[in-house]
Order: structure tokens, then C-alpha cells, then sequence
């Protein structure tokens, strides 16, 4: 088999989410109708699908683990993202006042969402049982979105000031380049399961050790180095986005009387 | 020379009566222009004996086959040379004049805490002498300023000279996190009134920018430094790969360090840039938000990028590559910079003043530098070039084209505010042209010979064709560079006796610093002009097209927390660096369990009681708040004695713990188990103790009638240490106690 058979052959059908997306889709029509915001949505359903069907959800199905970190990450980060992100700028999100909304606890959800589903047994189990699974993605998505809402609330006044949402990303990707550092360099398999693949499909595990050359040990550095790298720059851009925002801030409210009139 | 010129000379920027005792209201400042001029002497004092070494260095290099060192003593030159240059030479400085200017420049009378100012500065003398005594025992260090395990590890250099080396850059170390914080919450708290975050001076704005770098950066090293010291003086092994060690984690660590360090040397430099380029181009910097944005995004990239320095090393082409990209991504910030200055300067009615020349030379050198540098971030070049005098000729661009060019551009600059007197335009002049073709002889050529193949750090080289020559014209280099500095030392003595006279504003620059007499008085200003936008001073000069006004956004742009508690705050995220470090490496080294006595020795459950203790005790204090703010000082003080007792009853737990593990031969040097243990939980104890010390202190000052008011400054900030105390143990008794279990 070579790269461009397996890029072609190996989509997968996955029909809960190809529904989901469409209801996500229709639901925000109905609601917000069609608006220039909703390329966003079409990229987050985009990146949604990527995970679900496209060529990555074969390889993390078992045979690599960079792939389900990649995963991770469209999951965690960029789908919620994108989705707050096409909201219209005058929505009000629920639950403003509740714990989630909190910037403590919404800080704590998308961290811990990354290093709980990277502990062993979870870890495993989400490739063995479709159960897990779906309940990572869903609660990936949640998560997710719970951890992006202090920065990307459609509202302004819902966000977090520029300068404490720049603490907050910063040291959500410290946390996550601890794990991703950790990962790199640990002797021992984050998650095994990856190291019996399933060997119904002799010639896609031939083209990833032979081909690719990515052997086992590769798999977790590289899995590890997507999230100590790659998904701070994540951060990162988001960090740029909001020192922008706060030195294009227009004036609000009415300017204070200055002192001393030349 | 006229005998009362000589103490006024010294002695303006005193009061009166501190002219009786001019030495000691010097040695005894707290003021934070002394301070930053002390900071400045001493950096020159050793800038003088590290370049001296520079010179020997090079008149060993000048022929081939030299034998005027031994190899022993020109490895410990060039480790004496690199470890002063930047730890007490190119620092010092950069705080010094940081020092200087940085609250002139936001309105303040002083820094927010003026002791831990000076305390700050003393560490450096001191620090300086600790490495130099090493002389005296035993031989200096002779391992690179990087100090790579196992060379620097007991059984290659069994000399205490390492020793020296790593407490003097542990008290260094903990002097510049000092200064990181106290700039940090001088700026927070002490601006004036009207000077909103977004409205600060560009120099003002980078040195607050670059101070969380210093925190974040200095502590990893900290860390390193004492895993180091513990493999030398307690039979340790946490960097011996005999004893199970990793020597590539030193590395790691180091240049986890090592890079930011980098750009905590850089950035002052790149402040010093966006500061005198547009007052000597007669505009405001093109694209102020764009200079200030880049600088956040430096910073926090290199705290991500320090595997590039470790290609070499054989991290696998899966690391290098993602690393190749990441360091890649630095120049683009780093661009940005670049075309912000040059945009400045286009169309304006550049003035060739000193100061100005140097800045410019600064930013063609660093435009070399920084390209070389990106050169090195591409592993296959890097493979090629590493450990040649191409990365020689690098890194001298950035640390001498850059930041020493930057640093005498701000000194002809701020030269006039701090003595009062004009540094003489002539002998500057020729200073400046001695220095750039000095440097560019010494260095440039140095790119040639790493390019043909000339290694680093080797005592001498065959006469191989070309190489004797190139050498040559390199030293004679490092000489005209040598002539400038003493043009410039005698330039800035002779200016501070006939110099011409200042004035307040000599350039008709526009931040704050110019705003008041030169030197300034002790209290700095009488009364400060209106401050509206950027260049206040423009505002004044020109009332009828003053700069746009910049916005004040409501809550955030007066954005003034307590000073103690940010102050107790940004020591929290720096200590944090420290314990981050110190549990990864418990982690890493404890990642398969070992054979042998170990966690099995541990007794969870009863170390979990004592646990609740400490973690209760976060309650009680919190209670000890409350009871405060409602005004009930005994309840208070009942509250602080339980959280003291808890604490101290913890203390008791973990004695009997390490009294149990020695009793059973457990020691730190017994394997990597005991050595990561005794590390992590000892410096978790010791900070206990330290709190501990902390709350005694508050409760006698309470005892005493401390409160008034319903209030206590003090309570609040200890009990944030307190709190970050027990968190530490929430993630130590985890990873120690309860992960093992897990597994």
C-alpha cells in the first residue's frame, strides 16, 4: 500500500458524527440564520469531520499514537475554538454565573482534560471501547469548550481582560508542555495498547513501520512533541490575538477628566 | 584637578548631609539610582577582568601552535569569560541602567521594594567573589560556562572550583529574580496616576515584559544548579550515567535556562533600541503596538525553543524537526523588530550623536547575528557549524553587536540624567569607530574560520593555510575593541568633572526621565507634567499637535494591586518554576521503578494524616483572614496559632519520616529514588520552615498590636505563600506518595 492508496482508501463512515454535524449545522441556522460568522462553524465541522472520518481516525484507531493526539488537539482546541468563534457577536452564553463560567475551573477543565485522558487505563480504553470513546470526544468537546469560553465569548464584556487571558493561555500551555515533555522523553509507553495494533490490516501497519518509519518509540515522541510544540503555538496564537485586541481596545466607557489642561 | 570637584563629582546626587559620609550613604542606598549605578560599577569592575581573559584568549589564539597557556588555564579563562561576561557583566548592567531609568520613566519616586532593591544588588558583588575565590581554592572552573555533566561532575573535576561556580550562580541567580519581581511590581504598583499600562515608554514596557522571563528562567537554573551541587557535595547522581543518571538532562535543564537567557540579556538591549532610534530620528517608533506585541512573543517562544542548542546531542530527527520549526518561528518576531526600527528611522531627521551610532551598529550586527542564528536553527547546518567559531561569531554578534553596542548607546544616552554632564560627542566618536571596526575585525572573520573548519573551545590550532592569519587579524581586532573600552572609561571619568553641562533635557526626548533636573533629586520629580499619551514631553513642547491621546479602558489600564501581595505573587510563579523542575526530574528519574530500597520504605498512610494536617492548615489561615476582616483580632490570632501548630505538627511527620528512611540506610546518595526524594520533599520542607517563619513573624508582630484598623498587610501576602505551600504538597504527595500506587 503506499501513502496516497491509504489516503484515498482508508476513510471511515462514521455516522453519528456526520449527523451530528449536520444538526450542529442546522440548529445554527435556525437559530442565528445564515451570516458571515459562519465559515467559522463550516471550519469547526471541517475539523470535526477530520478527526471522525478522514484517514487520522483510522491511524488512531489503534495504530498511532500521534494520531490520537492529533485528535486531541482538533478536539480539544480548535473545534470549540472555532465554534465560539462563529457565534454572532451580540449572543449572550448560557450559565454565566455558574462554576463552569468561572475562569479557575474553566482553566482546570481544559488541562485536566488533557492529562486525565493520557493516564494509562483511559487512556487504553479509549481505543478498545467505542463507549469511551464517544465519551472522550464528547467530553473533549465540552471541555474544550468550557476552556475557550473567558477567551472567545462572543460578548466582550463576557471575556477575561487581554493582559489575565494572556496568563491563562500561557499557563494552559505550560501545563500541557509539562505532559507533552513528560511523554517525550518517558522510557515507559504512555499507552500500550498502541503497541498490539490491530492486525486485520497487514498492509496499512507495513506502510507505517516501513514506509513511514515510524516505529513505536517514534510514535509516543512524536505524540508527545505535538503537544509540547505544536499546541502551544495553539496557545500562542491565541496569545497574539488577545494583545491585540487589548491594544486596539477602543475606548470604554467615558474617558476619566485628565489632569492639568495645557 | 580641583579637590572639591572630586566629591561633587560623586557626591550631587546626594543630600547635604550625606556628603559627610559619601562612601557609606552610597554603600548603604536604598535609593534606587544609586543602586542602579552601583549595579553599573561593579558590571564594569567585571567587564575589566573578564576582559582581560578575553585578551589572553586571544593572544594565545594569535599564532598557531602557541604556547602561551596551558590548555588547563585557557579552559577556565574562556569558562571565566563566558560565566562573567553574561551572569556578571552583561546583567548587572542591563539592571543597573533598567535600575536607573525605569521608574523615572513611569513617574515613581523609587522601586516598589527599595531594600529588596538593594539586597538585589549586594548578591551580585557578592556572587562575583564567590566565583572568583575559587581562585584561591583550588583552581577556577574549567567546564564552559555550560558546565556540561559529567565534566562537571566529581570525578572530572574533583577541584571545588565547579563548586564555586554553582553557588555563586545560585546567589546571582536568586539577586536577579529579586530584581525581576521588584521591576514587575514597580511597574504594577507604583506608576503614576495617569501612566495606564498601554501608555508606558517602550523601554518601561519591555523591561516589565522581559522580568517574567527572568523568573520563569532563573529558577530552572536554580533547580539544576542545586541537583548539581548535591551529585558534587552529597554523592548524588542525578547527571552521572554510571549511577543512573542522565548527564543530557543537565543539558536539558541548563539550556531550558540557557535560551531564555538569551533574550533576558536581549530584550533590555532591544529596549534600549526602541528608546534612543526614534528620539535621535525625531519621531515616535513606527508601530509602537507592533514592537510591544513582538516582545510577549519573543519571550514566550524561548521559553520553548531550547532544544536547538541540543542538535548535537542526538535527540533523534523526530525532536529536531519540530524544534527546527518552532526556533524558526523566533525570527519572525524578531523581524518585526528589525523593521520597526528601520521604519523609524526613514524619513526622520536622523541625528549621528554617539548614542545614536551605536544603536545603529547595534541593529546592522544583530541583523548578522540573527541571521547566523536562524542559520544554527536549521539542524543539518547546525550539525555542521556547532562547535566551530562560526556559533563563536554568532553569538559575539548578538552578545557583543547587539547588547554591549546597545548598552553603550543607552549609556551615552542616559550618561547626561544620571551625572548631570555631557559625555564628550568627540572622544565618543572615536570610541565608536575603534569598537565597530574592532569588533568586526575580531569577529567577522571568525565566521570564515568555522566555516573552514576551525573547532571552539581548544587551547590551540596547526598552522593550517590561512587559519594563522585569520587568527591574527582577529586579535589585533580584540585590541582596538580593548583601546575602546579605556576611551570610554576615560571619557565617562573626565566627563564627570568638565563635562558639559546637561540640563534637563539635552537630546528634546520626551518620556518622564527628562521631565526633572539631571541628576535628578532624591525624590525624583516635584511635580510630573500631564500624561496623555506616549511622549508626554512631546505633548508639552508641542501643545497645538500633541500625539494622539492614548485611551484609558476603564478598569484594566488602572489595573493597581497591592504591592505586597503581587510582590508575594510573582515570587509564587517563580518558585513554581522551581518545584516544576525539580518534579519532572522526579518523575523522569523514577519512571520505572527501581530494584532496591525505595518507595516501598515510604509509610503512605501516616504521611497521609500528617498531609491533612498541612492541608487544614490552608483552611485555618483563611479563617485567620476572615476573622481579621470582621475585625475580631483574637479569633485572628487563635486562627494563626492553629495554622502555625498544623504546620509545625507536618514538620514533625516529615522528620520522623526521614529519621525512619536514614535508620534503614536510606540516604540522598544512595540512589536516584533517594536522591529525587530528599530533593523535592527537603526543598518542599525547607519552604515550610520558611513559611513557618513567616507566620511566627506575623503573630508576634499581632501579639505586639500589629492590627489597626481591621488590618494587616502582612497576614495576606504570607498566607498566599502559605497556600502555595500546600499546593506544592498536593502535587508532591501525588507523584510521591500516590502515583506508585497507581501503577
Amino acid at each position: 500500500m503506499t501513502t496516497q492508496q491509504f489516503l484515498v482508501s482508508s476513510w471511515s463512515w462514521d455516522g453519528a458524527a456526520v449527523v451530528f454535524s449536520a444538526l450542529a449545522m442546522l440548529a445554527y441556522v435556525w437559530r442565528f440564520g445564515v451570516n458571515g460568522r459562519m465559515w467559522y462553524l463550516l471550519a469547526a465541522v471541517g475539523a470535526f469531520l477530520l478527526s471522525r472520518i478522514s484517514p487520522l481516525n483510522t491511524l488512531a484507531a489503534g495504530y498511532l499514537f500521534s494520531a490520537h493526539m492529533l485528535e486531541h488537539i482538533l478536539l480539544l482546541l480548535i473545534v470549540p475554538a472555532l465554534t465560539l468563534m462563529s457565534l454572532p457577536r451580540q449572543v449572550s452564553l448560557p450559565w454565566g454565573r455558574s462554576l463552569p463560567a468561572h475562569s479557575l475551573m474553566a482553566w482546570l477543565a481544559g488541562v485536566s482534560a488533557m492529562w486525565l485522558w493520557h493516564a494509562r487505563p483511559l487512556c487504553n480504553a479509549a481505543v478498545s471501547s467505542r463507549l469511551v470513546s464517544a465519551l472522550q470526544i464528547g467530553s473533549l468537546l465540552g471541555l474544550g469548550a468550557i476552556f475557550w469560553r473567558p477567551i472567545l465569548a462572543p460578548r466582550e464584556t463576557e471575556r477575561m481582560s487581554p493582559p489575565g487571558a494572556v496568563f491563562y493561555l500561557f499557563s494552559a500551555c505550560v501545563a500541557c508542555s509539562v505532559l507533552g515533555i513528560l511523554i517525550t522523553f518517558s522510557p515507559v509507553k504512555v499507552c500500550p495498547i498502541y503497541l498490539q495494533p490491530p492486525n486485520d490490516n497487514q498492509a496499512v501497519l507495513e506502510l507505517i513501520q516501513v514506509g513511514w518509519g515510524i516505529t513505536p518509540e517514534k510514535d509516543q515522541q512524536i505524540g508527545g512533541l505535538l503537544m509540547w510544540v505544536p499546541m502551544c503555538l495553539v496557545y500562542l496564537s491565541a496569545i497574539v490575538a488577545q494583545l491585540a485586541r487589548w491594544f486596539a481596545q477602543p475606548l470604554a466607557g467615558p474617558q476619566p477628566a485628565e489632569r492639568g489642561s495645557s | 584637578m580641583n579637590a572639591d570637584t572630586i566629591p561633587s563629582a560623586i557626591t550631587r546626587l546626594l543630600t547635604p548631609a550625606q556628603r559627610q559620609h559619601w562612601e557609606l550613604a552610597w554603600l548603604s542606598s536604598v535609593d534606587h539610582k544609586r543602586i542602579g549605578i552601583l549595579y553599573m560599577v561593579t558590571g564594569l569592575v567585571f567587564f575589566v577582568a573578564a576582559g582581560l581573559e578575553a585578551l589572553l584568549i586571544r593572544l594565545q589564539l594569535a599564532v598557531p601552535n602557541n604556547h602561551l597557556v596551558s590548555p588547563d588555564t585557557y579552559n577556565w579563562l574562556f569558562t571565566m569569560h563566558g560565566t562573567t561576561m553574561i551572569f556578571l557583566v552583561a546583567m548587572p548592567v542591563l539592571f543597573g541602567i533598567a535600575n536607573y531609568v525605569l521608574p523615572l520613566q513611569i513617574g515613581a519616586r523609587d522601586m516598589a521594594f527599595p531594600r529588596l532593591n538593594a539586597f538585589g544588588f549586594w548578591l551580585v558583588p557578592f556572587g562575583g567573589i564567590l566565583l572568583h575565590f575559587s581562585f584561591l581554592a583550588g583552581g577556577p572552573p574549567a567546564v564552559g560556562w555550560f558546565a556540561y555533566a559529567p565534566l562537571s561532575e566529581t570525578p572530572y573535576s574533583s577541584q571545588p572550583g565547579v563548586d564555586y561556580w554553582a553557588v555563586s550562580l545560585l546567589v546571582l541567580g536568586i539577586g536577579s529574580v529579586s530584581a525581576g519581581i521588584n521591576f514587575i511590581v514597580t511597574i504594577l504598583t507604583q506608576r503614576a496616576p495617569e501612566m495606564s499600562l498601554r501608555r508606558l515608554p517602550l523601554f518601561s514596557w519591555m523591561i516589565f515584559v522581559n522580568s517574567f522571563l527572568v523568573i520563569l528562567a532563573l529558577p530552572i537554573l536554580n533547580a539544576g544548579l542545586v541537583m548539581l551541587l548535591i551529585d558534587r557535595l552529597l554523592q548524588g547522581r542525578f547527571f552521572l550515567p554510571f549511577g543512573g543518571g542522565s548527564a543530557i538532562m543537565w543539558q536539558h535543564i541548563f539550556w531550558a535556562f540557557g535560551h531564555p537567557e538569551v533574550y533576558i540579556v536581549a530584550i533590555p538591549a532591544f529596549a534600549i533600541l526602541s528608546e534612543v532610534i526614534p528620539v535621535f530620528s525625531r519621531k515616535p517608533i513606527f508601530g509602537y503596538e507592533f514592537v510591544a506585541v513582538s516582545t510577549v512573543v519573543i519571550v514566550l517562544l524561548s521559553l520553548l525553543v531550547w532544544a536547538h542548542h541540543m542538535f548535537t546531542v542526538g535527540l533523534g530527527h523526530t525532536v529536531d524537526l519540530f524544534f527546527v520549526a518552532a526556533s524558526v518561528l523566533i525570527a519572525v518576531p524578531t523581524g518585526v523588530k528589525l523593521f520597526n526600527w528601520s521604519a523609524t528611522m526613514v524619513g526622520g531627521r536622523v541625528r549621528f550623536t554617539t548614542a545614536m551610532l551605536f544603536c545603529i551598529a547595534a541593529l546592522l550586527q544583530f541583523l548578522i547575528g540573527g541571521l547566523t542564528g536562524v542559520s544554527h536553527a536549521i539542524a543539518p547546518l547546525d550539525w555542521q557549524t556547532k562547535n566551530s567559531y562560526y556559533l563563536v561569531a554568532h553569538f559575539h554578534n548578538v552578545f557583543v553587536g547587539l547588547i554591549v553596542f546597545a548598552i553603550l548607546g543607552g549609556l551615552y544616552y542616559w550618561f547626561p540624567k544620571m551625572s548631570g554632564r555631557m559625555l564628550s560627542e568627540r572622544i565618543g566618536k572615536w570610541t565608536f569607530w575603534l569598537m565597530t571596526i574592532g569588533f568586526n575585525l575580531t569577529f567577522m572573520i571568525q565566521h570564515l574560520l568555522g566555516l573552514s573548519g576551525m573547532p571552539r573551545r581548544v587551547f590551540t590550532y596547526p598552522d593550517l593555510p590561512g587559519w594563522g592569519a585569520m587568527n591574527l587579524i582577529s586579535t589585533i581586532g580584540a585590541f582596538f575593541m580593548a583601546a575602546a573600552s579605556i576611551l570610554f572609561v576615560w571619557n565617562v571619568v573626565t566627563s564627570l568633572f568638565r563635562g558639559k553641562v546637561a540640563g534637563e533635557n539635552p537630546w528634546n526626548a520626551w518620556t518622564l526621565e527628562w521631565a526633572t533636573s539631571s541628576p535628578p533629586p532624591h525624590e525624583n520629580f516635584d511635580a510630573l507634567p500631564p500624561i496623555r499619551s506616549r511622549r508626554p514631553l512631546w505633548d508639552v513642547a508641542h501643545p497645538e499637535r500633541p500625539d494622539p491621546v492614548v485611551p484609558l479602558g476603564g478598569t484594566l489600564d488602572a489595573f493597581r494591586p497591592d504591592r505586597n501581595k503581587a510582590g508575594v505573587l510573582t515570587f509564587i510563579i517563580s518558585e513554581a518554576g522551581f518545584f516544576g523542575v525539580l518534579m519532572l526530574a522526579y518523575l523522569f528519574y523514577n519512571a520505572t521503578p527501581t530494584s532496591g530500597p525505595g518507595w516501598h520504605q515510604l509509610d503512605v498512610p501516616k504521611t497521609f494524616i500528617f498531609s491533612v494536617c498541612l492541608f487544614v492548615s490552608s483552611f485555618t489561615i483563611w479563617r485567620s483572614e476572615v476573622a481579621l476582616r470582621s475585625g475580631r483580632t483574637a479569633k485572628m490570632i487563635g486562627w494563626l496559632t492553629v495554622t502555625i501548630l498544623l504546620g509545625g505538627i507536618f514538620m514533625v511527620g516529615q522528620g520522623l519520616e526521614y529519621w525512619h528512611l536514614f535508620r534503614s540506610g536510606v540516604s540522598i546518595g544512595l540512589d536516584l529514588f533517594a536522591g529525587t526524594f530528599f530533593t523535592l520533599t527537603g526543598f518542599h520542607g525547607l519552604h515550610v520552615c520558611a513559611g513557618l517563619l513567616g507566620l511566627l513573624v506575623v503573630l508576634g508582630v499581632a501579639l505586639c498590636g500589629g492590627v489597626k484598623n481591621r488590618e494587616m498587610p502582612a497576614l495576606g501576602p504570607v498566607g498566599y505563600y502559605w497556600h502555595f505551600v500546600d499546593v506544592v504538597w498536593v502535587f508532591v504527595f501525588s507523584i510521591v506518595y500516590l502515583w506508585p500506587l497507581l501503577r
